[in-house]
């Protein structure tokens, strides 16, 4: 969707590369771009404005002008200072020294509260305690049995006292249950509200005076707009929320809402949400976030995923193929084969420079993803000869018409399948060496 | 149905708290020193309300066209005036608002991304319909995520509207194909698919939806479908993407804007309106069955202005 940052500073940089020196000019260039790629990524507009102010400044002071390459210097800059801003990692919630250790999820309608507390129950459960989930959303139609049917497929404990009980007292029982069960972690639910429904906002105020809260949450959706930081500052008014939860990181949203709501509540980001399942869960990596927010794509996570998928000596050699032009149809299958394993084409498309702005991702992704279409691919590669499959440019309409014979494919499937194994080719000359995802 | 206005519900008591969110257009107006100051005053009241920087930058541009020395002594009203007619032309469409036509099967699916709206808007869509006396099916096509079923049924209870029986773990385009047999069997006019949250994103997702636009395609070819996309008002850049997905994978046929009782202003429907050409057909203010109002641009436009 969006042209990464990286390429738009090398278009401006192209222009003064042999200036050597970056002038005022160029860094208004710069910032205004970066200011677009904040915007863009639904960073709130007043912190966009303090943060151009402050990074004006950081770049003027850097020696830009003696650097190699001034683009990664300035992305870096950048990149550090919403780092900085993200905060460090601290994704620990505090354990009460007297137990039970009670955590109230809050937050607007949608946004995965439900989903959410399952996930914390299920990752305390790991750390050795017993957690009990409290259903308090005694007002959406099915909220309760929600929490019920995620807590029994999870094999975890919920309370619930039906619709006609007032948050408060669910919760006081809940406590008194939980000492005979021997419970350690109390983990509620409430039902989702607007930060300007009095009446609810005056329940969760209610909650909050009554009872010994550790932690009190709120969970945002990632891919929420400039007036997050409105409802997320009323939410920390009423009730002093200690951390924020974000949901629904696992799509392609640039998630800069993360920025917004640290900056202007200073309540650091303890956890991510990364699909609906109880353990896509993951804890929150500031410098993760901000090449994300730059739209610069998640490349650490990549690298985690593409370490554990790859050992050292296949990543050396699919490099050396690339390099020496050998990247070959065999190669092509076996690629997308283990992009697959790794998660989602599509999503790991995302994540690297260059090739989430592809204009045919669609195509390839699916190409990737569809079990159907891997399947043909096999048919298709293992009906051409060796010397075909390692110098696909000798394949001429009669071996095209004699491929198709044998693997009961059309002449159209092969052809679309060429014409992507070279762009395929291509975007790995352009894009990143896979040999930065080495170990050294 | 009356649209005479389509935010009665803050009048509910929401509206006065919602007021102090509000951009303050007039001051921001009235305040300007020049015209970079305005300009610039422009540009945080449309990014603000989510426009996103390329629309914002389009209507900009228009205002920069102006002299704006002819227009000193009473620019408020020239410019938000101005500005009005800017938005509610983008936002303005060609496109018919939902109709049921008595002759055929009417087909309405929700789909969009999680939590976005579209149980409640299957629910709200079946009341106002069940109030002029039709005949509906709804359709759990959501047997994901868990008590998704059960959230239907309650809505479908409470409206008094039948709803096929499934369980979770289901093939979502077989309950589908059961919800059209069971229409056709029980001279039913119209059928309401409630479909699963997905992120644009999942590949294998989107093509679960497709294969239920084709057994739509397939049991009822002559009926009239619509495919309605949640947008939830709270959302970002991000739903662009989501409607151009959506679309691409579906050809969606209007948006249903949700959780606009909030004081989030929507205003990412007219980017999407710009680039996608995608009409907004019905707004969601509220978590009542009665809270659903008809799309008018002009209202939206004030109340994004207000
Ligand atoms: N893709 C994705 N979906 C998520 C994630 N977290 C939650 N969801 C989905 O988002 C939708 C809403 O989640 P819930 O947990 O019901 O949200 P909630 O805040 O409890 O909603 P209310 O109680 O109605 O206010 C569901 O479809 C979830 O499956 C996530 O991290 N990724
Ligand atoms: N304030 C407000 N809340 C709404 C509105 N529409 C829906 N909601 C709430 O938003 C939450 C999610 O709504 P659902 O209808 O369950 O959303 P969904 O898209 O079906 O969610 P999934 O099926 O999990 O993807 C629920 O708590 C609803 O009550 C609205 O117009 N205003
Ligand atoms: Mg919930
Ligand atoms: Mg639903």
């Amino acid at each position: 969707m969006f042209a990464s940052l990286t390429d738009k500073f090398q278009t401006i940089f192209k222009k003064i590369k042999n200036k050597g020196k970056l002038n005022e000019n160029d860094i208004k260039n710069c910032l205004h771009e970066i200011r677009i790629a904040l915007l863009e990524a639904d960073v709130n507009y007043k912190v966009v404005k303090e943060f151009i102010d402050s990074l004006h400044d950081k770049i003027q002071q850097e020696k830009i002008s003696e650097s190699l390459s001034p683009t990664q210097q300035i992305i870096k800059i950048v990149n550090g200072e919403i780092t900085l801003t993200l905060g460090c990692k601290q994704n620990d919630l505090s354990i009460s020294p007297a137990p039970p250790t009670i955590i109230m999820l809050v937050g607007l309608q949608g946004t995965g509260k439900t989903t959410t507390a399952v996930k914390l129950a299920n990752y305390f459960r790991k750390k050795g305690h017993l957690p009990l989930l409290i259903a308090t959303d005694i007002y959406r139609p099915a909220a309760i049995e929600q929490l019920q049917v995620l807590g029994e497929k999870s094999n975890l404990p919920v309370f619930s006292m039906g619709k006609n009980e007032s948050a408060v007292n669910i919760v006081k029982a809940a406590i008194k249950y939980s000492s005979k069960k021997n419970n350690d972690v109390l983990i509620i639910d409430t039902a989702g509200r607007l930060h300007i429904d009095d009446k609810l906002m005056n329940e969760l105020q209610e909650i909050n005076e009554n009872i010994p809260l550790q932690e009190k949450l709120l969970i945002v959706d990632a891919m929420a707009g400039q007036d997050a930081v409105n409802s997320a500052k009323v939410f920390c008014d009423k009730i002093k929320v200690s951390g924020i939860i974000l949901t629904k990181l696992d799509g392609d949203t640039r998630g800069g809402v993360a920025l917004s709501l640290k900056k202007v509540l200073g309540v650091p980001i303890k956890f991510i949400g990364i699909g609906e399942k109880v353990d896509n869960f993951e804890p929150f990596h500031p410098e993760r976030m901000a090449s994300r927010i730059l739209g610069m794509g998640d490349v650490l996570t990549l690298i985690e995923k593409v370490e554990t998928a790859y050992s050292k000596d296949e990543l050396e050699k699919l490099d050396k193929k690339m390099k020496d032009h050998n990247f070959d149809l065999n190669d092509f299958y076996l690629q997308l084969k283990k992009m697959k394993n790794i998660g989602s084409v599509d999503q790991i498309m995302d994540m690297v420079p260059g090739f989430n702005n592809l204009k045919n991702r669609i195509d390839i992704a699916k190409l990737g993803d569809r079990e159907g279409e891997l399947k043909k691919i096999e048919a298709i590669i293992s009906s051409m000869t060796v010397e075909e499959r390692e110098n696909p440019s000798i394949i001429n309409g009669n071996r095209r018409k004699r491929i198709s014979r044998g693997s009961g494919t059309q002449l159209s499937d092969i052809n679309r399948l060429l014409k992507q194994f070279y762009q395929i080719k291509e975007m790995f000359k352009k894009g990143p060496k896979l040999k930065s995802f080495s170990f050294n | 149905m009356n649209i005479k206005n389509i935010f009665s519900q803050f009048k509910e008591g929401l509206y006065k708290t919602r007021k102090e969110f509000s951009n303050k257009l007039g001051f921001l107006f009235s305040n300007s020193k020049d015209k970079i100051d305005f300009l610039e005053k422009l540009e945080e009241l449309l990014i603000l309300s989510d426009l996103g920087t390329s629309a914002t930058a389009e209507i900009m541009n228009e205002f920069q066209q102006i002299n704006f020395r002819e227009y000193k002594e009473n620019n408020f009203i020239f410019f938000k005036e101005k500005l009005k007619v800017i938005l509610i032309d983008i936002l303005n469409s060609t496109a018919p608002d939902i109709k049921i036509n008595e002759n055929r099967l009417n087909i309405i699916m929700l789909v969009g991304v999680n939590g976005s709206g579209k149980t409640s808007i299957a629910g709200k869509i079946a009341y106002r319909l069940k109030n002029i006396n039709n005949d509906i099916i709804m359709v759990p096509a959501d047997t994901f995520r868990a008590a998704a079923i059960q959230q239907l049924k309650i809505l479908a209870c409470k409206v008094g509207a039948e709803m096929i029986n499934t369980k979770e773990g289901a093939d979502p385009a077989s309950v589908v194909y059961d919800g059209i047999s069971a229409a056709r069997a029980r001279k039913k006019n119209i059928v309401i698919i409630d479909t699963a949250g997905r992120l644009h994103t999942k590949t294998n997702l989107m093509n679960e939806l497709e294969k239920i636009k084709r057994v739509i395609q397939k049991e009822a070819n002559d009926c009239s479908l619509e495919i309605l996309q949640t947008i939830d008002a709270t959302m970002g850049q991000n739903a662009i993407a989501q409607a151009e997905f959506f679309n691409k994978s579906l050809g969606v046929t209007g948006i249903a804007l949700t959780k606009m009782d909030g004081t989030a202003k929507g205003g990412i429907v007219i980017a999407i309106k710009k680039e996608l050409d995608i009409p907004v057909k019905l707004i969601s203010c509220g978590e009542k069955l009665n809270n659903l109002y008809d799309f008018k641009a002009e209202k939206f436009v004030e109340a994004l202005l207000d």
